[in-house]
C-alpha cells in the first residue's frame, strides 16, 4: 500500500474477489424466488408420411409430423436473475427393447424466450399472434415479442401449433409406434450462475411442473396423397437473421 | 531540472506514510465489501441485476478515486527519521564482521 502502483494492485485484487462472492450470491439467491410453473400440453394432430432426409438423398425414411396446443405459464421461471428461458417439446417412444435401450427422444418444437432486459436477438422467438385479438390494434403493438399481448416473458398460447421440426428414427420406421408421449422441458439460462433444467418434483420454494405431458400412439402410414400444407413446418427466430431490427 | 524529475517521480510513485498506508487498506477492504453488498441489494430489489452490475462497478470506481491517489490525509503521519550519517562517520559505532573477520 506504500505506492500508487501497489495500492492500484490491492484494490483491483480484492475488486475481483467481492465481484466473484457477489457473483456467487446472485447465483444463490434464485433459490429463494419461488416458482410454480403449470403448463397444458394437448396432442392436436400426428401424421407420418413418407420422405427423404434431403433432396438428393435416395433413402426413403418415414417421418412424424407433430401438431400439438399448448397452454403454459412459466412466468415464475423468470427470476431477476434469468435472462432467457429454452422451451422445448419432445416426443420420446420406447425403444425396440425397453429394457437395455433408453427411450427414444426427439425435439418436435423449441423456442428461446428472452427475458424483459435481455438485449434483442434476432433468434428470439415470436409468438405467434392469437386470431381471437389479430384484428385488436393493441395485439399489434405487442407483436414481436415473445410472448401474446398484455402478458409477460413465459407465457405461451399456442393452439394448433406446426412443429419445427419433423421427427425420424435412426430405424427409419416411425409408424404405430405406441406408448409415445409428447414432454415440454425447459432450460433455465441466467445472468450468472447455473443452468437449469425441467424440474417435475418440487425442491424448497421451486415447485415442479404441473401437466406439461401428453400421451399417444404414432398412427399407421399415411399412404397415397398427403397435402403438402398439412407437413409444413414451423420457422423459428433464425429466420429473422439478416433482417433489419 | 533534477528538481523538476524528483518532483514528477514522487507524483508518479505517489507514496503515502504508515499510518497512510493502514488507513487505506482498511478503507479499501470495507469499501469494496460494502459495494459489493449494496450493490446485489440494489439489484435484487428492483428485479433487475443491471443495477447490480452498474452500482458494482460505480462504487469500485469511488473507491479506487478514495484509496490510490496519494491524498494528503494518508501523509500526515510522516515519521521523523534519525539524520543521515554520512562520510566515514557513519560507521562509527559500527562493526562489520566478513566470515569472522573484522572489517571496520
Amino acid at each position: 500500500m506504500h505506492s500508487t502502483l501497489n495500492r492500484v494492485q490491492a484494490v483491483f485484487g480484492f475488486f475481483t474477489t467481492v465481484a466473484f462472492a457477489v457473483a456467487a450470491v446472485i447465483a444463490a439467491s434464485v433459490l429463494i424466488c419461488p416458482q410454480a410453473p403449470s403448463a397444458k400440453l394437448e396432442l392436436r394432430n400426428v401424421q407420418v408420411v413418407k420422405g427423404r432426409p434431403h433432396y438428393y438423398s435416395t433413402k426413403r425414411e418415414e417421418y412424424a409430423h407433430v401438431k400439438f396446443d399448448l397452454d403454459a405459464d412459466l412466468s415464475s421461471l423468470f427470476n431477476w436473475n434469468t435472462k432467457q428461458v429454452f422451451v422445448y417439446i419432445t416426443a420420446s417412444y420406447p425403444s425396440s427393447s425397453p429394457g437395455k435401450v433408453p427411450d427414444s427422444e426427439a425435439i418436435v418444437w423449441d423456442a428461446i424466450i428472452p427475458s424483459n432486459l435481455a438485449p434483442w436477438h434476432q433468434n428470439t422467438y415470436i409468438h405467434p399472434i392469437s386470431k381471437k385479438v389479430k384484428t385488436k390494434t393493441k395485439a399489434k403493438k405487442k407483436a414481436g415479442k415473445a410472448y401474446p399481448a398484455g402478458t409477460e416473458p413465459g407465457i405461451i398460447r399456442l393452439s394448433e401449433q406446426k412443429p419445427k421440426y419433423q421427427i425420424t428414427d435412426y430405424s427409419g420406421k416411425m409408424a404405430e409406434r405406441s406408448n409415445a408421449t409428447l414432454t415440454l422441458h425447459w432450460n433455465i439460462q441466467p445472468w450468472v450462475g447455473a443452468l437449469v433444467w425441467t424440474n417435475k418434483g418440487t425442491v424448497g420454494r421451486w415447485t415442479g411442473l404441473e401437466g406439461g405431458e401428453a400421451h399417444f400412439d404414432f398412427p399407421a402410414l399415411k399412404g397415397g396423397e398427403v397435402k403438402k400444407e398439412d407437413l409444413k413446418t414451423e420457422k423459428g427466430g433464425e429466420r429473422n437473421r439478416g433482417m433489419p431490427a | 531540472m533534477d528538481q523538476v524529475l524528483e518532483k514528477a517521480r514522487d507524483i508518479w510513485e505517489g507514496e503515502i506514510d504508515f499510518e497512510g498506508q493502514r488507513v487505506a487498506e482498511y478503507a479499501s477492504t470495507a469499501l469494496l465489501i460494502l459495494v459489493g453488498v449494496i450493490a446485489f441489494f440494489a439489484g435484487f430489489f428492483t428485479d433487475n441485476i443491471y443495477n447490480t452490475l452498474y452500482t458494482g462497478l460505480a462504487g469500485t470506481a469511488l473507491t479506487f478515486v478514495i484509496t490510490i491517489p496519494p491524498w494528503p490525509v494518508y501523509n500526515r503521519h510522516t515519521p521523523s527519521w534519525l539524520p543521515a550519517k554520512t562520510g566515514s562517520g557513519a560507521y562509527q559505532g559500527v562493526q562489520i564482521q566478513v566470515d569472522g573477520q573484522q572489517v571496520s
